[in-house]
């Protein structure tokens, strides 16, 4: 009797429990999927390449852009994502595209190509287009550490093979069934129990929706019976395509890493390159094979596993009659069409500035929840051009410097000088590793890049100039801890009374801290803090041979202030943020700050023009094309332990690194290591000259290289041409057709004929 | 003294000795260059074709300072810049989304053009411009700048940077140098 009330009691109280769990699970289920929101990692873009009628693209390189976005050749460009060459003119079907300040529709564009670049631009209905941008590039997501990472799709994004494959190979009942499908989980566990273990799923969409988004995917026996009771909640409260979209939106498909790609937009991307809508029928039955295991079913690592079941889900799409026999087939006959690196651009040390620049103004939540758009200055082609010059002469300088046991590590930084974006960085030889990131981080000695703010700041002072004779001699200074200290030349050579041009050209140690002393440490300092440095230097006079310590991406800081005229723009990798519903909700908009008078500037970028005719930046004339016109500087530091190349042509600036992580010696200069890869960077950007107009107040004069003596053209061996401010007053070379001490007035070039008369009268006479 | 020439002949090298002195005075006159021992000696050369649609200034303007004793002042030869197909479209996208009050959108869109025509002064004076509608007066002052040295040798682009400097001293409440400012644009290119 008591036994049979306690049974009952128990019953009853399991009965009240059990309704009460459900009851939970319904509105946990209810509650949490109705207001649903995907953790929408921010997704950044690189620029969008625009296009306009003399644009220097020829056809082939269009080409490579489009294919980049990774559209499709098609006799009918009918789809977006496909184009036609047809002779002279590609027409290409652009995709709709977002961009920070609109949107656009999918439209039709016809550009005619030409050997001196893109000649017009017409729309399908043959009006001409002045200007238009194809969709900027995804190069990355935001998101947590170990999390998940998607692309939200609506419906209409969804081809409708999708849903239709997914139902005909995962759940077939799906648009009947109410969240559980007995008969399936049944044989299933018929099959499990035979086996003694867990092979078959036999679960629902649903179900695994459910798994997926509330639970972890331990299959215990609770766990499934709390899977499905939730499941039958979802189907009671939502409808089917409710539940579809969540499917499609939900669901793992694979792993990169630290990253989890979920569901079907990311996942197009990720394999394919391209927007799901684009798939066509085999790309989709791959996608909808993965589902099962996507680890398993890896089509990167074991493509010839997932291809059976891709051709699998063909039949079973045919025999369902989703799809014609002969599609099926047509379809199995077809590639992978897996793109080799996953998403097909990763540029981790870009994406590192950029999360860098967001942390600011953000946090960690904002951007890897909210679904933000970051829309970056990141140009994919000097991108390509920068890892594949540095990745390139890195693996033949480890050829040349044996080092036991140690590869030679490099970072380079691109910008666009006029405006500070930055439009590439690399962080390493391994330019895919998301790991140390040596373009932001690495803070090396910056050696003799020092010595062009040196200058500048002498020249500054008004008591110098290009032609201005200094003394290379040896220094000595008595330090505060009474120590000396005695900096010799790179050569260890003595080149006594120089010119300021020539001392910078060959980056003459003595004559720089010479001139440095002079001016004053603390002079210098305030330059270097003027365009950028972010510390204060510590004022010792080592200061003045580069004893300070900064990263390529500081040293590019610097350096494009010289290129920009003496206007420094804050380096920018992030030109807008825009949410979720397209508004903006951050820009950085350009910004220009005079950091020195133009007419020095010019002074010192002339100069740093002779660095690569005359002085250190010499070798890289064999690589550039000969007209190019480019100004840099090279840097070494102590012990040959860092090798630096900073230099700029009229629209691009970079700046490379070269050294050990260990900060062991290289055993090469700046000369030797970094400037070749900046040389072949350079010489495949498509960059354009250095061609600043010379300021008014300066004249441009010839001076004799070795002696800075004002001379004729032709009076002398070796000559070069310098700015100096109109009127200084240089010493002439005696009998080179000045009187001595004339002043720089006149341009001596319209002095040419005149000087040529005299030259001949004395050779007849 | 030398007669005062213009200066026309943008590359110019040099020779070895006495003997190709002959062969120089030819060769320079023309404009050319000369070899020297395999080794190239140099004043810049002249600038290589640009990207098309980068509306480039008529050739590399010298201007001359006057010499010590007084000179009349050398012209220096003018250069007009224009502004290219792409960079005019954006523009007057840029001035319709201005006039409906969007100098965001408008300094974004004249940030285009930058990109396509980076040293063309009119551009950052419309850069300027919109920073200044705005209520940024510093950065349209310092675009002001920018455009000045970058317009070196048009009188008018430069008379237009230094109205939009003027403009922007202005609205700091800065007259007097505003008026200095002005009188610069007059002298340059009277309205």
């Amino acid at each position: 009797m008591h036994l049979k009330r306690l049974l009952l009691g128990v019953l009853a109280a399991t009965v009240v429990l059990g309704a009460l769990y459900v009851v939970y699970l319904d509105h946990l289920v209810t509650h949490q999927f109705e207001g649903r929101r995907w953790t929408l990692p921010a997704q950044v873009y690189a620029a969008p390449l625009e296009l306009y009628a003399g644009l220097a693209l020829t056809q082939p390189e269009l080409e490579r852009e489009l294919q980049r976005l990774h559209y499709r050749r098609a006799d009918r460009p009918e789809q977006p994502g496909t184009y036609r060459i047809n002779g002279e003119r590609l027409d290409v079907q652009l995709r709709p595209a977002r961009f920070a300040d609109e949107t656009r529709d999918a439209a039709l564009l016809s550009i005619a190509t030409g050997a001196g670049g893109l000649q017009s631009l017409h729309d399908s209905a043959g009006r001409e287009v002045a200007v238009l941008r194809l969709e900027p590039l995804l190069i990355g997501s935001i998101f947590p550490s170990h999390g998940e990472d998607r692309i939200v799709v609506t419906p209409d994004e969804v081809p409708p093979l999708l849903p239709a494959a997914l139902k005909a190979v995962e759940d077939r009942k799906f648009d009947t069934h109410h969240g559980v499908d007995p008969v399936a989980m049944l044989r299933a566990l018929w099959v499990n129990v035979r086996a003694r273990q867990i092979e078959q799923g036999g679960s629902t969409l649903t179900q695994q929706l459910v798994r997926s988004y509330f639970l972890n995917s331990r299959q215990t026996l609770s766990r499934k019976l709390r899977e499905a009771v939730m499941a039958i909640a979802l189907d009671a409260h939502f409808t089917k395509a409710d539940l579809m979209n969540a499917y499609i939106n939900e669901i793992f498909l694979g792993q990169d890493g630290s990253r989890a790609i979920h569901g079907f937009g990311l996942a197009s991307q990720f394999y394919f390159g391209k927007p799901l809508a684009e798939l066509d029928l085999s790309e989709i039955a791959l996608m909808v094979a993965i589902v099962r295991g996507p680890s398993y079913y890896d089509p990167r690592r074991h493509p010839d596993r997932v291809r059976l079941r891709r051709d699998l889900v063909l039949k079973v799409m045919a025999d369902q009659g989703i799809i014609s026999a002969p599609q099926a087939s047509a379809a199995a006959q077809r590639p992978l069409g897996v793109t080799t690196r996953p998403a097909g651009a990763y540029y981790p040390a870009y994406l590192d500035f950029v999360r860098r620049t967001l942390r600011r103004d953000y946090r960690d939540e904002d951007l890897t929840k909210t679904g933000l758009r970051i829309f970056t200055s990141l140009e994919p082609r000097a991108q390509d051009e920068a890892e594949r010059s540095l990745e390139r002469e890195l693996e033949r300088l480890d050829r040349v410097h044996k080092h036991p046991g140690a590869h030679l590590e490099g970072a380079v930084v691109v910008t666009a000088p006029q405006s500070g974006d930055v439009i590439a960085i690399v962080g390493g030889r391994d330019v895919g590793y998301d790991g140390f990131d040596r373009a932001l981080d690495a803070r090396r000695s910056m050696g003799s890049l020092v010595k062009p703010f040196i200058y500048l700041t002498a020249l500054e002072s008004g008591h110098y100039n290009a032609a201005t004779v200094v003394q290379d001699a040896p220094v000595d200074v008595k330090l505060v801890n009474g120590t000396h200290w005695r900096p010799e030349n790179f050569t260890h050579q003595v080149y006594g009374p120089v010119p300021v041009v020539r001392a910078l050209s060959e980056s003459l140690n003595l004559a720089t801290v010479g001139v440095g002393l002079s001016v004053g440490l603390s002079k210098v300092s305030q330059t270097l803090q003027r365009f950028g440095l972010p510390q204060p230097p510590a004022q010792v006079p080592a200061m003045l041979l580069g004893a300070v310590d900064l990263a390529p991406i500081d040293a590019a800081q610097l350096f494009n202030g010289l290129a920009n005229g003496g206007f420094r723009s804050p380096l920018r990798a992030v030109r807008a943020v825009i949410s979720q519903d397209g508004k903006t909700v951050k820009a950085f908009p350009l910004q220009v700050t005079q950091v020195a008078a133009p007419e020095v500037v010019y002074q010192i970028d002339r100069m740093l023009v002779h660095v690569m005719d005359h002085g250190t930046g010499r070798p890289a004339r064999a690589v550039l094309p000969p007209n190019l016109e480019v100004a840099g500087k090279s840097g070494t530091s102590s012990d040959y332990r860092d090798s630096w190349f900073a230099g700029f042509s009229g629209s691009h600036l970079a700046v490379v690194w070269v050294g050990y992580d260990n900060d062991e010696p290289t055993g090469f200069t700046g000369s030797a290591g970094a400037l070749p890869v900046w040389a072949h960077l350079m010489a495949n950007l498509g960059t354009s000259s250095w061609q600043a107009p010379m300021p008014e107040g300066l004249a441009e004069v010839q001076i004799e290289y070795p002696t800075g003596l004002r001379v004729a053209p032709g009076c002398a061996e070796d000559i070069v041409a310098v700015a100096v401010p109109a009127g200084s007053e240089l010493p002439a070379k005696p009998g080179c057709g000045f009187p001595v001490n004339q002043p720089a007035a006149n341009d001596p070039v319209t002095t040419i004929i005149d000087s040529a008369q005299k030259w001949l009268h004395r050779l007849t006479h | 003294m030398m007669p005062a020439m213009p200066r026309k002949l943008p590359g110019l090298l040099l020779a070895p000795n006495r003997m190709a002195a002959t062969v120089l005075v030819s060769v320079a006159v023309l404009g050319g260059c000369v070899m020297r021992g395999g080794e190239e000696s140099r004043i810049p050369p002249p600038p290589p074709g640009q990207a098309i649609g980068a509306v480039r200034p008529a050739p590399p303007v010298p201007v001359q300072p006057p010499p010590a004793p007084p000179e009349p002042p050398s012209t220096p030869a003018p250069r007009q810049f224009h502004l290219g197909g792409a960079s005019r479209a954006l523009v007057t996208q840029a001035h319709a989304q201005a006039s409906s009050g969007d100098f965001g959108q408008a300094s974004a869109t004249i940030e285009r053009a930058l990109r396509i025509e980076p040293e063309n002064p009119l551009l950052w004076i419309e850069l300027g411009r919109m920073r200044l509608g705005a209520g940024d007066a510093e950065q349209a002052d310092s675009m002001g700048h920018k455009a000045l040295s970058l317009g070196t040798g048009d009188p008018a682009a430069q008379a237009s940077a230094w109205r939009l400097i003027a403009d922007s001293l202005q609205a700091r409440g800065r007259n007097s140098q505003a008026a200095d400012a002005a009188r610069h644009a007059a002298g340059l290119a009277p309205r």
